[in-house]
């Protein structure tokens, strides 16, 4: 089945953060924008990654330019996106052993500390090994001092989606599933894309095609028979299903690579790996190994991770621009915007970070605006995000309004900013649609009304659904009637959504029940049954 | 080239590091400094009890066996304590008034024997309650 074509400006092929931020930045210079996504925004590597927007403390042994750059391009994130944002801070406990002692460090933090006004930041805190442990408690006793740093963390789901929405705001299309099966050519010129959704196949007319999948780019571009020669690496992280701690806690791998604890909003992400990756994108698994090198590592300094109970565990494919002979984690996190003369239409960009989105964006959107002719200059550095644009309500005056818990209230401001309020509609029941997440029916209607969530998976990333310690065994059948009823799905297309979504979620779960997870899998089995798992 | 200006700027900075450290009387308190830093944005130390506490609250399965004994302490299903509220820590402030009314001893303790995987309710509250105006 096929559909009538489609004209546009830009067709953008990747709704991760950086194809959803070059669609928000054509759309803000009032290009006309088709933004396409095989999965759902945000979900490959944005979605895996750290949920850091950092300014680039590696880099100051590099190239101390690179790290300004990366601290004013932060500083912009935090300014457009601030309810998505939140202070993370760094706890660098020092041991005996380690190979830099604390004065070393302190060094390089106090030259960081030049740079992190430009994203708002305090400037670092040196601690006695005392005040380490006061501080973190369950820190080994080991510990002779300590430093931090301050950085930002931030949703990457939920930071993909407000561009997407600023980009529909602003006159763009936006498609989530919605796969790219083929470039349209005109001799060597590329004029557009096929792609197909719900079975039916579309041909959309573009002057300029944006190919910016991540590590997938290199499929998308031989379509046009071009080479984009990427290095990709597999990074796992390990989620856990509370905060472990008010602060990050960073320590060494066996390796010497450096492992980060990172606690974001309710949950607490142990992370990462970083190995060349030559398999199929489309399905990675997670390694008990691979679990096993980040446990041990940060057993070295936090002795307490081996008592505390991981919930699932995510992989991703970093795009990492190729280059012979480094070790996986020296390699350079530059991107690179690749133009392809011999496929003239087509614009790749990759490599890059999350704390880099803007500007990789902004770069893609001034090669595509050469291209069309368009002068206008880019304002996603100045204009605020969905959600930003004013002070949201305090979450007592919502709860009030909406008859829910200030917690509900609270975790709506935290997701939708000042727009929670709408989110949350005309309901004033009050009723709880996940309860470890303390998600509110409301927002999860909207979700799929207002905010695309074609799936259960989707809501997920959307609104948090399910990810909390009981991983939808308790929410599941409900969410799917609710999500469902905006839909229009049937009751045995509710159900078959439940299976297929705590199948998922199984896939996440299963590389971890050996440390105490079995309790919580028996109660998602009874939850289960009749669904054939 | 940028390497190596980098890091002869970084030499040049451990210099500096070094002789201000020796002119330098004492340090101050690292850790008032960092509280009052970010005590604003509730990133507060956990207690060591409380450290101890979360492997044991981590074991919750939200089973809902509690609510079924005590409906409501301190305002909330009991479920909630561990499996929603004790998660999110520096957010809790904005969720103070959900805690209201009491939490007598005896439902506490019914509440909590009713947990099959032992989470230590009275604990988990008294947690939350420090949090909620930490």
């Amino acid at each position: 089945m096929s559909a009538a074509p489609s004209t546009q400006d830009v067709v953008v092929i990747g709704g991760g953060v950086t194809g959803a931020g070059v669609a928000r930045d054509l759309a803000l210079r009032g290009v006309s924008v088709l933004l396409l996504e095989k999965n759902d925004w945000g979900a490959g590597t944005s979605g895996s990654s750290t949920w850091m927007i950092h300014g680039g403390l590696r880099y100051l042994e590099f190239d101390w330019e690179t790290t300004r750059l990366s601290c004013e391009d932060a500083g912009h994130i935090v300014d457009i996106a601030r309810h998505l944002v939140h202070r993370v801070l760094f706890l660098v406990p020092v041991l005996p052993d380690d190979a830099n002692g604390i004065e070393r460090i302190e060094t390089v933090m106090e030259v960081y500390d030049r740079f992190q006004p430009l994203k708002h930041a305090h400037p670092h805190v040196r601690l006695t090994a005392d005040e380490v442990r006061r501080i973190e408690p369950g820190l080994t006793s080991d510990v002779v001092g300590g430093v931090t740093v301050e950085e930002w963390g931030v949703d990457p789901h939920r930071l993909a989606w407000a561009n997407v929405l600023d980009a529909v705001e602003h006159g763009a299309r936006a498609l989530n599933h919605a796969r790219v099966t083929s470039l349209v050519h005109d001799g060597r010129e590329v004029i557009g894309v096929r792609y197909v959704r719900d079975g039916t196949e579309v041909e959309a007319r573009a002057r300029v095609v944006v190919n910016a999948t991540g590590p997938w780019a290199p499929e998308v571009a031989a379509l046009a028979g071009q080479d984009i020669p990427l290095r990709p690496a597999k990074g796992i992280h390990v989620v856990y299903d509370r905060r472990l701690s008010n602060f990050v806690i960073s320590t060494e791998a066996i390796d010497g690579r450096d492992i980060l604890l990172v606690p974001h909003g309710p949950i607490t992400i142990l992370g990462t790996t970083d190995d060349d990756f030559f398999g199929d994108l489309d399905d990675v698994e997670v390694l008990g190994d691979e679990v096993d090198y980040l446990l041990q590592a940060m057993a070295r300094v936090f002795p307490a991770i081996e008592h505390l109970r991981p919930v699932r565990a995510t992989t991703g494919i970093r795009p990492t621009l190729y280059d012979w002979r480094p070790y996986e984690d020296r390699l350079s996190r530059r991107h690179e915007l690749f133009q392809h003369p011999q496929a003239p239409g087509l614009i790749t960009i990759t490599g890059g970070k999350l704390s880099m989105y803007r500007l990789m964006a902004e770069e893609t959107a001034d090669a595509a605006c050469r291209r069309l002719g368009v002068e206008a200059r880019c304002r996603t550095a100045e204009l605020p995000l969905p959600g930003s644009e004013r002070d949201a309500p305090t979450a007592a005056e919502l709860a009030r309004e909406h008859g829910l818990t200030a917690l509900a209230a609270a975790n709506a401001i935290r997701r939708h900013g000042c727009r929670a309020e709408a989110a949350l509609g005309e309901a004033r029941h009050g009723r709880i649609a996940c309860r470890c997440e303390h998600l509110a029916e409301a927002e999860l209607a909207n979700a799929a009304r207002q905010e695309q969530a074609r799936s259960l998976a989707d809501a997920f990333r959307r609104v948090g659904l399910a990810a909390g310690p009981c991983a939808g065994a308790a929410c599941v059948d409900r969410a799917a009637q609710v999500v469902g009823r905006e839909l229009g799905w049937s009751a045995s297309q509710q159900r078959e959504a439940a299976r297929e979504f705590l199948l998922g979620a199984w896939l996440g779960r299963s590389p971890l029940l050996e440390r105490r997870g079995w309790a919580q899998e028996e109660l998602a089995y009874a939850g289960r049954r009749g669904y054939g798992a | 080239m940028s390497r190596a200006s980098a890091l002869v700027r970084l030499g040049g900075a451990y210099a500096r590091h070094e002789l201000r450290r020796r002119l330098r009387r004492g340090p101050g308190s690292g850790a008032g400094r960092l509280l009052q830093l970010y005590g604003p944005d509730h990133l507060v130390p956990l207690t060591e009890a409380e450290r101890d506490l979360l492997p044991a609250a981590s074991a919750c399965i939200n089973c809902g066996l509690c609510a079924l004994v005590a409906a409501r302490v301190a305002g909330l299903r009991p479920a909630d304590l561990a499996a929603a509220y004790l998660r999110d820590y520096p957010i809790l402030p904005a969720a103070a008034s959900d805690l209201v009314g009491e939490a007598p001893a005896a439902v506490m303790a019914s509440a909590a024997a009713a947990c099959p995987v032992g989470v230590p309710l009275e604990g988990v509250l008294a947690m939350i309650r420090r949090l909620t105006s930490a």
